[in-house]
């Protein structure tokens, strides 16, 4: 007879295989990795360029980003689509603080056709006037209903105050718009796409002959690739609020400069940071949702740069509540660094970590966004069985200790937006 | 294609097995079928408040998601107005926790007075982060009622206004669960490198013993055909004017919903369709515009929308709209554009099969339709539509008389 109050046995995690992608190098520094195992005929392509929106400005990064495939002297952006569209191909590009990435999504038997287009856009791209109008005009009426919304406008407060007097502070306003001339455009592609490739990531059931192809015809875009300029931040901490009177919640971000996994503590902060606020279960979720019904969410978690990283605090709460809802976290804070975790919390929390890993190794494609995470920061795979290790070791006191070490009260910037 | 085994149990649970050798992790996954369609006018919002609810400790577990996360696993859930999905993904060495804790909440919930109380608040906020406080966040709220007049479908699934939330009582809360959480009214699908015997026996373990409860039939208002064109303005605190073109079309299971799907492939495709071409980039009309489906069971909605460039009107709008329709109506999609948007279907369909959890709630979603085959028959329909058919059909999806608008105005001096 089943017994339903007694959980089912569990089998814990000892080890999980982690696989490194072939790697050749498209120019000395340049990797290209491939996966080329896949057991179906998707395939992905990824071109990291060295231009994020700190390299020059935002809005010279956002805008040159948009118009990577806008058009050529023979080509209007229109059939370079159409083409795209042919080989049933998807283009994508982000932009974050350090990095451009051009991704093309296609049946294994078209990539190769999908980057050649691709390619000689991208090559050959003119910026035509027309279409920076339109991209312009496109973007300020998405900036306009950002703006309106408390949650961006905390980010971008937070952002312009842990980074303060950095490129990293920078973020675009209306008026940038007006400023952009398509010189700089093409001035801004030439130096930082034509000549600014990081490195490639490739996934897919290709042949050999495909992937050196595709890695001779990225060598065109090999320069410097110049790692980012490291940053010295103020580290001091900020307390703003900006009132909403048509706001129906508060936005809060409590945040401050942290390190990134090539940091000793990295591993063991972050399974503070999970305990705290980075799981469903997480003591932030737990008090300030399931048990006081503030807020829809709240979370904690680690951003990393190249040379930095940075710890983020981010909830929407009632308007009522937002003080009580900031007592709330420093609450939290101050348990995490008086308290020891009991022993039944850590455990679950250490179990929750190695099957979310096992999750994020699940795969070719996860397999090659985890290796990219170690790879970063010139580091090897034999990172994740140190992870492993480390979590499984991991005492209570080392947990206080880096709440202690590393989350003082004073040392955040807190900033409430609505 | 992807390979599926099918059994039921004896209290009516519906299981749904694939293999996927190649992976470490476990899908389980839960479809009730019971959406906000189901709910009473007077208590709306109560399909997705129960949702919540079932993450409140169950009769014999007090806590839904410390085991699980103990076991190395998530889970999370969504409702629609059709239905309401749960999954949980963990270690596959781990499948037993799951199935213990689904099986559990499906027995029988906790009901505690505190997570009611709590989880009325958490939808609250819910509500005013999603749909309150942000700019066209509301519109849902707005064009449901305007295109609905008499099915459910009327009400967004977080419910007609924040009252109905806070008046939702226990003995709403068990009459609900009573009613919707029973083996017949789910199905259960799980992924996972297991044999079949082992799922059988798994299964069987924890779920055999739920009672066997009546699966009540669904009796929805018929929504009248409609008869004339209908349009709604509303003046909100937006940046720009916004505009929503609602068309009624066929049903999920109706061979028009795939014609539906295609055709909205076609006009709200980035950068080449007509509308981009002709209102963005030739008028300078709009500075977005889309088209897309709701893809619900019954008679769902095909909608255009996008906004308006300043010092533009909904009036000059109007008449382009219609004239880009008139088109649709007239014109055969040119076999080149149809071969593009078809192999474009293919690479994005091969996309979705990579995930596991993807199949799961395909495969649960196809089942609740009727076969859950219907995942490997899908391509195959489209692969097939013509051009003529696209055209027919655009004639009736764009009678005038199927439409409604929904225009947000932006607030002067906002």
């Amino acid at each position: 007879m089943l017994n339903r109050q007694v959980a089912p046995k569990l089998t814990p995690i000892k080890s999980i295989d982690f696989s490194v992608p072939e790697m050749v190098e498209i120019h000395p520094g340049i990797p290209l990795y491939w996966k080329n195992n896949i057991a179906n005929e998707t395939s992905k392509l990824e071109l990291h360029f060295n231009a994020g929106t700190t390299i020059e400005t935002p809005i010279l990064a956002s805008l040159s980003a948009g118009l990577l495939i806008s058009g050529t002297k023979s080509k209007s952006a229109i059939q370079i689509q159409h083409a795209l569209d042919a080989v049933g191909a998807y283009y994508d590009v982000s932009v974050s603080q350090e990095q451009a990435i051009v991704t093309l999504y296609a049946l294994n038997s078209y990539l190769k056709q999908a980057f050649d287009i691709f390619h000689e856009a991208f090559t050959s791209v003119i910026f035509p006037e027309k279409e920076v109008q339109e991209i312009c005009n496109e973007r300020q009426e998405k900036l306009k209903v950002q703006l309106q919304k408390v949650n961006v406008l905390a980010q971008r407060k937070i952002q312009q105050v842990l980074f303060e007097e950095t490129p990293y502070s920078q973020v675009i306003s209306q008026s940038d718009y007006a400023t952009v001339k398509r010189a700089d455009l093409i001035a801004f592609h030439q130096k930082h796409y034509l000549k600014g490739l990081s490195k490639v990531f490739l996934v897919g059931d290709l042949s050999k002959e495909v992937m050196l192809e595709i890695k001779d015809a990225c060598a065109n875009f090999a320069g410097e690739n110049l790692k980012p300029i490291k940053s010295e931040f103020t580290g001091k901490a900020h307390i703003f609020h900006e009132d909403k009177s048509d706001a129906l919640q508060t936005a809060i971000r409590i945040g401050k400069i942290m390190f990134n996994k090539t940091h000793p503590d990295f591993i063991s902060f972050s399974v503070m940071n999970t305990i705290l606020g980075d799981y469903f279960g997480s003591r932030l979720m737990s008090n300030i949702r399931e048990d006081k019904g503030y807020t829809y969410g709240i979370g904690s978690y680690m951003m990393e740069n190249t040379h930095f990283g940075y710890f983020m605090i981010a909830t929407e709460v009632a308007k009522e509540v937002r003080e009580a809802t900031i007592q709330e976290v420093k609450n939290e804070l101050e348990r995490l660094q008086t308290e020891l975790v009991p022993a039944e919390e850590l455990e679950l929390v250490k179990s929750y970590l190695l099957g979310q890993l096992l999750k994020a190794a699940d795969g070719p494609y996860a397999m090659l966004d985890l290796f990219s995470g170690v790879e970063l920061h010139g580091m090897d795979i034999s990172f994740y069985n140190k992870y492993i290790q480390k979590i499984q070791e991991i005492t209570a006191e080392e947990i206080r200790e880096m709440a202690r070490k590393h989350l003082d009260w004073k040392s955040l910037s807190i900033i409430s937006v609505g | 294609m992807i390979h599926f085994e099918r059994f039921k149990l004896e209290n009516g649970l519906t299981v749904l097995f694939h293999k996927e050798a190649s992976t470490p992790m476990a899908v389980v996954n839960l479809l009730y079928d019971v959406g906000a369609r189901d709910e009473s006018e007077e208590k709306t919002g109560f399909a997705h408040l129960f949702e919540h609810l079932m993450f409140g400790g169950s009769v014999n577990i007090p806590d839904f998601d410390g085991p699980l996360q103990a076991a190395g696993g998530e889970s999370n859930a969504f409702t629609s107005n059709d239905i309401t999905n749960y999954y949980d993904v963990l270690p596959a060495h781990n499948l037993d926790t799951a199935l213990w804790l689904e099986s559990d909440r499906m027995l029988s919930l906790a009901f505690t007075d505190k997570s009611l109380e709590v989880q009325r608040n958490v939808v609250i906020e819910e509500f005013k982060q999603r749909y309150l406080n942000q700019p066209y966040g509301d519109v849902w709220l707005e064009l449901r009622p305007l295109a609905y007049t008499k099915h459910p479908y009327k009400w967004a699934t977080i419910g007609k206004e924040i009252k109905h939330i806070e008046d939702a009582k226990m003995s709403d809360v068990k009459a609900f669960f009573k009613k919707h959480y029973h083996p017949s009214n789910c199905i259960l699908c799980v992924i996972g490198n297991f044999e079949l015997d082992f799922v059988k026996d798994r299964v069987n373990h924890f779920f055999g013993s739920i009672p066997k409860a009546k699966k009540t039939s669904r009796i929805l208002p018929l929504e009248p055909a409609q008869d004339r064109f209908k349009s709604k303005t509303i003046v909100r605190n937006v940046p720009a004017d916004a505009f929503y073109y609602a068309f009624k079309m066929p049903e999920r299971k109706h061979p028009g919903y795939y014609f539906a799907d295609l055709l909205s492939d076609i006009m709200g495709r980035e950068k080449v369709s007509k509308m981009y071409v002709d209102l963005i980039k030739k008028q300078k009309l709009v500075s977005e515009i889309n088209a897309y489906i709701t893809g619900s069971v019954d008679e769902g909605l095909f909608i255009i929308t996008g906004k308006l460039n300043e010092g533009k009107s909904f009036a000059e709008l109007d008449k382009e709209i219609w004239k880009i329709l008139a088109h649709y109506k007239t014109t055969l999609i040119s076999k080149k554009e149809l071969e593009q948007i078809k192999i474009k279907l293919r690479t994005a369909r091969a996309f979705q099969d990579q995930g596991l959890l993807n199949r799961a709630m395909n495969l649960s979603f196809f089942e609740l339709l009727g076969d859950a085959n219907g995942i490997n028959e899908e391509q195959e329909i489209y692969q097939s539509i013509h051009a003529e058919d696209l055209r027919t059909f655009a004639n009736h999806l764009f009678a005038k008389k199927n439409g409604v608008l929904l225009k947000v105005k932006k607030k002067k001096n906002a």
